[in-house]
């Protein structure tokens, strides 16, 4: 980036931000073909406040970011821990947000839960508030979300994924059979779904939970489909013992869940955990399709490859031998 | 006649190479590929040694499974099978999971053999 767009980016943030302080870029986060994420200084009266700019690279990813913006903000009324958005330019497709302190680095975090396990009780109950609050969040304003609350749909959808690769996979294909032969009858009101609430996607302290991120699966659906997607073995990270993202045990992660006023569905939990560790491993299986495509050539993708064998062992042990 | 060093030993000590002296002088996104990638030598020297058995113990398996002569190929016998689940009749849900359960454990079976090259360990 030259000098000149370098002034011209401080200038075009500087903007969204009220009373057009002063911005520096100190650092780079991340540099995706989808979004760039800068670390900036923001710097008024002599006062600097670290803040976090996310910036769409296309029309579609701008979209996203304004359904983002909108969304951490009912978050953050309804209770959740999430980073307080600074300023937004939904035409730019740019949030500016404070920045919160916090490790997103699974395998760190989890070496602190292991010298610390008081940290890991706290970091299950941390998720089963901050998940209680977003499905509390008012769905109202996110009529727009796409909806994948009935089983019967979220079935479809996987089957969709499947038709959709070009090798064979039937160990998939038992996975789809039996998400229909154990559909949920449940009738439930839809609520919003964070989509992929993990290690990863949240920060953390010394102290717990510091800001969920990472809105952009974010769409209506079951209560029990985010609950059940923290807990596949796939989120422990090697830390298998520890049901709940490798961190703590479920009966804490349901004790906080309920006591911020979410309701626990066991029958629909199950379903979701089954149906979850099939959508991951439909996903992987995408990753090197895209590699043997052509369409990417990360040997990380490619390594996916030799990933898939896990979620189909997870599948089967899940779903039994019905 | 192939020559020495075979694929095994070539493998393995492409792995070590990589893990004891490349990965100690690279960091970052550099460091997270060269583990990948010694990861896959691994992989793959494991694969050597048990991959043509651990395929044909499948391709029995599924060829008594679905009836099949004895001597079709995997790649056939997996499409046939996935083709099997597709057209599996959903009606008769009783039928459809006395189906499903016995192909649960010819799968289950492929599955461990297969995590046993890609993944050792994981299932225990």
């Amino acid at each position: 980036m030259s000098a000149k767009d370098d002034a011209e980016l401080t200038t075009r943030l500087a903007a969204i931000l009220p009373g057009k302080p002063e911005v520096r870029v100190t650092g780079v986060a991340s540099l995706g073909a989808q979004r760039r994420t800068l670390f900036l200084d923001v710097i008024e009266n002599d006062q600097t406040t670290k803040a976090v700019a996310q910036i769409a690279g296309n029309v579609l990813d701008a979209a996203d970011i304004e359904k983002e913006a909108r969304l951490l903000r009912g978050a953050e009324k309804a209770g959740v821990v999430v980073p307080r958005i600074l300023g937004v330019d939904v035409e730019m497709g740019t949030i500016i947000s404070e920045h919160v302190d916090g490790e997103s680095i699974p395998r760190r975090i989890l070496r602190l839960v292991e010298a610390s396990p008081k940290l890991g009780s706290q970091l299950a109950s941390d998720s089963g508030r901050a998940l209680a609050m977003i499905h509390q969040i008012p769905t109202t304003e996110f009529q727009d979300l796409q909806d994948l609350t009935s089983s019967d749909r979220y079935a479809d959808e996987m089957e969709r994924l499947l038709e959709s690769l070009s090798t064979p996979h039937p160990t998939f294909r038992l996975g789809v059979r039996w998400l229909r032969r154990h559909k949920l009858n449940d009738s439930l009101e839809p609520v919003v779904v964070h989509g992929d609430f993990r290690l990863g996607n949240v920060l953390a302290s010394d102290q717990g939970i510091t800001a969920v991120l990472d809105w952009e699966l974010v769409h209506l659906g079951d209560p029990m489909e985010d609950v059940a997607w923290l807990c596949l073995r796939t989120w422990r990270f090697g830390a298998d013992d520890l049901e709940v993202g490798g961190f703590g045990s479920l009966e804490e992660l349901r004790s906080a869940y309920e006591k911020a006023g979410g309701e626990w569905r066991d029958e629909a939990f199950h379903w979701w955990t089954v149906a979850r560790t099939l959508w991951w491993g439909l996903g992987l299986a995408r990753q090197v399709q895209a590699y043997m495509d052509g369409d990417a050539n990360s040997i990380v993708l490619a390594a996916s490859g030799r990933r898939v064998v896990e979620l189909e062992y997870d599948l089967l042990c899940l779903m039994g031998d019905a | 006649m192939l020559d020495r060093p075979d694929a095994t030993t070539l493998l393995k000590a492409m792995a070590e190479t990589l893990s004891n002296e490349v990965l100690p002088a690279t960091s970052g996104g550099t460091r997270h590929a060269v583990r990948v990638v010694a990861n896959l030598c691994r992989i793959l020297e494991r694969e050597v040694v048990a991959g043509p058995t651990a395929s044909e113990q499948t391709r029995q398996a599924l060829a008594d499974l679905l009836d099949d002569h004895a001597d079709a190929t995997l790649p056939d016998l997996v499409a046939k099978l996935d083709q099997a689940l597709r057209d599996g009749d959903s009606s008769s849900a009783t039928d459809d999971a006395t189906f499903d359960s016995r192909v649960r454990k010819v799968i289950l079976a492929d599955v461990e053999r297969r995590l046993a090259i890609d993944r050792p360990g994981y299932a225990s």
